[in-house]
């Protein structure tokens, strides 16, 4: 007998960059697999693949022992793949049934709706996390005025609905509070004694050790290793996750823990909440690179935003020891504190314009008016300078630039305003090597000049090389702190899937 | 968030502030014109609004599917052109049913145009419709250069005068066409209408044909013009390749008060009714008030802005607040 579904040597390439290069795996009826890696090892890749969302471009899926290839993530469907993503599928506008049965809607022999069995059937749904629900959400409620979690048990119900075969669980545990998770899991062991297979993808250690039968690692596109999770300690999968360091371009010298602690602290946060942080303190000393680590999607932006006045939130900032609250961008730039997108193409250029003017975009106010363009000239000139910026010159498109060039466009402009504070999301996705280092060059340099710099990045080894120190955040708090020689690729892997063992921490 | 029991209130009857802005003009007619509600003059009145109820129910099904159509008021045009020149004033009946359905086809085409830029071949919709908009009013000029032409007055009596049990013709018309979308409602069609104006993606990824769908609101809406035109043709007895030009920002903001956002997703057909007969009061009261014409243009302008900016001010004061 073959297994239910196997993925062969599958790879996947994204323009440059090579997501997947050798991905294998098997699951069988009745069988949870764990599908585990860190950030950008491939996991969503080859979820999207065994879901039809992206086709492959090498190897080979197997069904029932034949191959098979999707088109569309119907094709996926329509032979019982199916998948509860993490963006949601659902129309907001729409009630809770008119959403489950969207395209399956049960009819009278008329051709009409038949509404009752409808509201039937998604009853019997909704009852399967009876309890866990607010007892107003009744089949009619329209998913607009559904919180997270109910959104994502709705996402769950859809994919179930329709009785699949494979179910691809893509951390559907990530808005879930603890006892909707218990009810999932409970539910889990149900579907597969009724024959579902099931993939699961968290990045929360204890959920994986508590359902999965067998696991399977990813570690830069390539599967590492598989077995059964009975024989494997979380330590082990930890080590079989951990990239291997490859070092080299980096050369910022850490500052030591007694330097650190005679700065003064620019920036210190109490107790920060949002929709998505649970209470986030923290402090930045004057020159200082803070890391912030930990899984995609755990508040990292959010905390960033928050300090840049991007979102509302509770709890107390304070900035050079005076409490601030930000509640637009604008108040943050006037006290210095400047944000650094990491979609720079949608948030941070104007691509069909001049350097000149994204350089002068924030600051355009300090030339008066009409705008003493000499000036302000010169002052774009003593950045691009400052920057090693490699153009045609000032009045070049910024579209004109690489991308490296014009990730540099994004800082100068910020640094035309001379900021204390720079918060950075994710500034170096999709960058070459070479730009990489030549970044991590300016970074330094401005930490050296006294700029206090929250770099938050997906890439480990990044944040091993540059930071002072490195936050990982979990479930929107501060999992756990590295320094010194605790900041390790291992440890950051560990603490970002919330494995705390004493030994290493 | 919790919705506001107005929120939910207006989710599940979206018609409900144009319904507000109906008692209102309702009010203020009826202190004008105390004999609005005789039959006769309820018919004079109803008459005059079912050409615009008729382009705003299809102006409000293209809305729901996330689209705009700017080209119905032309359309009304082109139709109006066709049965002036072709019945004509001695015309015979038959040949004027022929020419109905011609021109029930024509309307049709002209949507199928539209539907074919923009859901197939994804273009704007606003500037699509505008652009399109030129060719048919172009198309109708060039059939009726000069205003003129006609229908039969058998014709235009019966659409005029026919009153069944108290209640005028348009009654009847609106009823059956309540009755057909109470039905729509209750197909898959009706499902996927909503759930691509609501979040095509998420309906793409769940299955459902989002560009056939919204070809076919583009084709109801040129049907439903090319019904507004046939009534328009019966009302005024002649032709005039102008006629139906006020009627398209008249249909967008019958459908807006009547709680279609332009966003798409919500909404239904009972409100854009009620915003059209509202619209028509509001004029009604603006001639008996002896002012300038131009305060229709401009009252209505006003009622599609303050429609639109209502929600965002909601919010604005909202978040001032907290």
């Amino acid at each position: 007998m073959p297994p239910l579904l196997s993925v062969r040597n599958v790879a996947k390439r994204y323009g440059a960059v090579q997501a997947l290069t050798d991905a294998s795996l098997e699951v069988d009826v009745g069988e949870t697999l764990a599908l585990i890696g860190a950030n950008g090892s491939g996991k969503s890749t080859l979820s999207k693949i065994i879901n039809g969302v992206v086709a492959p471009d090498g190897g080979q899926l197997l069904l029932d022992g034949r191959a098979v290839r999707f088109e569309s993530p119907h094709a996926a469907k329509d032979v019982g793949i199916s998948t509860v993503f993490q963006e949601l599928s659902l129309v907001p506008q729409m009630t809770v049934a008119e959403n489950i049965w969207l395209t399956r809607e049960p009819l009278q022999r008329s051709g009409l709706i038949d509404r009752r069995t409808e509201r039937r059937r998604t009853e019997e749904l909704l009852s399967l996390f009876a309890g866990t629900l607010r007892a107003d959400l009744t089949p009619d409620t329209p998913v607009a005025a559904l919180l997270p979690d109910e959104r994502q048990i709705v996402e769950i119900l859809k994919a179930i609905s329709v009785n699949p075969r494979l179910l691809i669980l893509d951390e559907a545990t990530a808005s879930l509070d603890s006892r909707q998770v218990q009810r999932l899991f409970e539910l889990v062991g149900r579907w597969k004694a009724q024959g579902t297979a099931i993939i699961f993808i968290s990045h929360r250690m204890t959920e994986i050790e508590q359902i999965a039968d067998r696991y399977s690692v990813l570690r830069n596109g390539q599967t590492v290793g598989e077995g059964s999770m009975k024989d494997a300690t979380a330590s082990d999968l930890v080590t079989l996750m951990a990239p291997e360091t490859v070092g080299g371009a980096f050369e910022r010298r850490r500052l030591s823990p007694d330097d650190l602690a005679t700065r003064q602290v620019v920036l210190q946060i109490d107790d920060l909440r949002t929709s998505v942080l649970r209470g986030v303190s923290l402090q930045v000393r004057k020159g200082e690179l803070l890391g912030i680590g930990g899984l995609k999607g755990q508040g990292q932006r959010d905390l960033l935003l928050a300090l840049f006045g991007g979102t509302s939130y509770s709890g107390r900032i304070l900035l050079d020891g005076k409490l601030v609250h930000f509640t637009h961008p604008r108040q943050a730039m006037n006290h210095g504190v400047a944000l650094v997108p990491g979609d720079r193409a949608g948030e941070g250029l104007l691509s069909i314009r001049s350097i000149l003017e994204n350089l002068l975009v924030p600051s355009w106010r300090a030339y008066g008016f009409p705008v003493r363009m000499k000036r302000a000239r010169q002052h774009a000139d003593a950045i691009t300078v400052r920057l090693d910026l490699k153009m045609a010159g000032l009045d070049a498109p910024v579209s004109s630039l690489s991308g490296g060039n014009a990730q540099k466009v994004v800082i100068g402009k910020w640094l035309l305003r001379n900021p204390r504070v720079l918060l950075l999301d994710d500034p170096t996705k999709g960058v070459d090597i070479a730009t990489k280092a030549e970044f991590y060059r300016l970074l330094t340099r401005l930490c050296d000049d006294g700029t206090t710099v929250i770099l938050y990045s997906s890439d480990d080894e990044e944040l091993i090389g540059l930071s002072d120190r490195v936050l990982v955040m979990h479930d929107g708090r501060i999992g756990s702190e590295l320094t010194g020689a605790l900041l390790t690729a291992a440890n950051l892997v560990a603490a970002s899937l919330g494995v705390v063992s004493g030994e290493t921490l | 968030m919790k919705p506001s029991p107005w929120q939910q209130a207006t989710y599940r009857h979206p018609y409900l502030f144009a319904l507000l802005l109906l008692v209102v003009a309702f009010t203020a007619n009826v202190l004008l014109q105390p004999n609005l509600l005789e039959p006769t003059t309820l018919n004079s009145n109803m008459r005059v609004f079912l050409p615009l109820i008729l382009v705003a129910i299809g102006q409000a099904i293209v809305m729901i599917g996330g689209g705009i159509d700017i080209s119905v008021g032309s359309i009304v045009s082109v139709v109006n052109a066709i049965l002036a020149t072709q019945i004509g004033l001695s015309g015979d009946l038959s040949a004027a049913g022929i020419m109905m359905g011609v021109a029930l086809l024509v309307g049709m085409g002209a949507g199928a145009l539209n539907g074919l830029f923009v859901a197939y071949l994804r273009l704007q919709p606003i500037i699509t419709t505008f652009a399109t908009s030129f060719i048919y009013a172009g198309l109708a000029l060039f059939i009726l250069p000069n205003p003129g032409g006609g229908v039969p007055s058998r014709l235009t009596a019966f659409y005029r005068e026919t009153i069944i049990l108290w209640l005028p013709l348009a009654f009847y018309i609106i009823a059956l066409i309540l009755l057909v979308w109470a039905g729509v409602r209750r197909t898959r069609y009706g499902r996927y209408l909503y759930a691509i104006g609501g979040k095509a993606d998420a309906a793409y990824e769940t299955g459902v044909p989002v560009r056939a769908v919204q070809f076919s609101t583009y084709v109801i809406s040129g049907l439903m013009a090319a019904l507004g035109g046939i009534a328009m043709t019966l009302l005024t007895g002649s032709g005039n390749a102008q006629v139906g030009d006020p009627l398209t920002l008249s249909s967008i903001t019958a459908a807006v008060i009547g709680g279609t956002p332009l966003s798409g997703g919500a909404g239904g057909i009972a409100g854009p009714i009620i915003g059209s007969v509202t619209l028509g009061l509001i004029r009604n009261i603006i001639s008996f008030a002896n002012v300038a014409t131009w305060w229709q243009t401009f009252v209505n302008a006003a009622i599609i802005v303050l429609a639109l900016a209502m929600p965002g001010m909601i919010n604005l004061l909202r978040r001032r607040n907290r």
